[in-house]
């Protein structure tokens, strides 16, 4: 009897879970905090970087539509830009082992020096962790936080949904505008746009 | 691609070409709203003066991945189906040939997307071997449009009531249904992995849509294809009730 009563505990608090993750990433909501580690070592937590504006960006290098955006240099320079304006900026890669764009940490750190990205760190997700908190669907898939932890922007990379390099001039970039609406204290006009890409490729 | 009828192109007669995409196990294309990922291939006809290619006819797709990322589109084979019209200057009788030509984009995926690129031609009228095969590709087109969504009969009713969470979406038929599923044909207005929950009604059933987190502003119309039991599909509009 008790042990069938704990049973249904259990259920209940993954019940709970579950819809607070369903809910979790929606623009002007507190975005979810997080623990995660990067290609170094190092642990990062959102609270860690109250005060500032965060960038998430899902990769896998294998994609095309990630290709897009690297081997232009359009994501590299993104990164360089607003890492330079004081943004934090997190690669996440939530490939679970097994699957296509797995990376071990030696191999991420040897390819983002290769293509010259300049993220703040690249945060490995094989468990699919941190992409289910965001419901990460594609990579790309960005996302904005404000340095008050709010969800600002949730969506694309820009308005050319196509793995077409030749696409990315005359683009609009979404994650350069909202970053630069808010740090003008302006409201974010395009808050979520569908991502596009390929699927994240999370644990069966 | 191919074509359904052998004949010389008349005017005033649209007729219908497809395109056939053969996909190896484990490769999918996309229907024209990809869903969480992919693309929908695209088509850029090139036909002769005075023709002019309609929208292209989707079959129904199916729900293609798992867990929270989920896609609309095909697997196997897929043949996709547009109608051209012949100028209105063209005589009857007139039996020159007419080349059509196609320049398709299209992403296809298994673990792996690769963005793909074909061009594909036919003439007509068909000759040779083509006119052999033109008995064998009818029955190909005849079962692929029996895949494409009908419009709604005219005694059914639908409607959408918007919630906080949810679109409800309540469906009048003439016979009672056992279960229904629906593919949005607009993104980001319902959550492509949620269950959609069927409730039998009197006089039909209900369908329970969670909304898209990414869903901006109120829509006025919830529009996509409804699939029932036994894969009757049809196209719906469904106004939206806000409450």
């Amino acid at each position: 009897m008790k042990r069938h009563f704990a049973a249904s505990l259990t259920a209940i608090v993954l019940l709970v879970l579950a819809t607070s993750l369903a809910w979790a990433a929606r623009i002007g909501d507190p975005a979810p905090n997080f623990t995660a580690t990067d290609t170094n070592g190092q642990t990062h937590k959102l609270s860690d970087y109250a005060g500032k504006f965060v960038v998430l960006e899902w990769h896998n290098r294998g994609c095309p539509y990630t290709q897009k955006h690297y081997n232009s240099g359009n994501m590299e320079n993104l990164q360089r830009e607003w890492t330079g304006r004081g943004v934090i900026w997190l690669t996440v890669i939530s490939s679970a082992p097994g699957k296509q764009g797995f990376v071990t940490a030696s191999d991420e750190n040897a390819y983002v020096k290769q293509v010259n990205a300049a993220p703040t760190a690249v945060l490995l997700d094989p468990t699919g962790t941190l992409g289910h908190l965001y419901d990460a669907k594609t990579t790309p898939h960005m996302f904005i936080i404000n340095p008050q932890g709010t969800l600002i922007y949730n969506g694309a990379i820009d308005d050319r949904p196509t793995a077409d390099r030749s696409d990315i001039n005359g683009a609009k970039n979404y994650v350069s505008a909202a970053l630069e609406q808010a740090l003008a204290g302006k409201p974010v006009t395009t808050p979520t746009t569908r991502p596009y890409g390929c699927s994240v490729k999370y644990p069966d | 691609m191919i074509a359904a009828q052998a004949a010389p192109p008349q005017s005033g007669r649209p007729f219908s070409v497809g395109l056939l995409f053969h996909l190896e196990p484990g490769w999918h294309v996309y229907w024209q709203n990809a869903g969480d990922s992919g693309q929908p291939p695209t088509i850029q006809w090139s036909l002769p003066p005075g023709f002019r290619a309609g929208a292209i006819a989707w079959p129904t797709p199916t729900r293609l991945g798992k867990g929270s990322v989920i896609d609309y589109g095909y697997e196997s084979q897929v043949l996709l189906i547009a109608p051209i019209h012949p100028p209105a200057s063209r005589k009857s009788g007139q039996t020159d040939a007419v080349e059509i030509a196609a320049d398709i984009k299209y992403l296809i995926c298994r673990e792996i997307c690769i963005p793909a690129k074909a061009h594909a031609t036919v003439s007509l009228p068909l000759s040779g071997d083509a006119a052999k095969q033109a008995t064998q590709w009818r029955t190909l087109f005849e079962r692929t449009e029996s895949q494409i969504p009908k419009r709604l009969p005219s005694d059914w009713k639908v409607v959408a009531r918007s919630n906080a969470d949810n679109f409800v979406l309540s469906v009048r038929t003439a016979a009672p249904a056992t279960q229904a599923s629906f593919f949005p044909l607009d993104q980001n207005v319902i959550e492509n992995s949620a269950p959609q929950s069927f409730a039998p009604a009197k006089t039909g059933f209900q369908l329970t849509l969670k909304k898209s987190d990414l869903l901006a502003k109120p829509i006025t119309a919830l529009r996509g294809v409804l699939v029932l039991e036994g894969n009757p599909a049809y196209e719906i509009a469904a106004p939206v009730i806000q409450q």
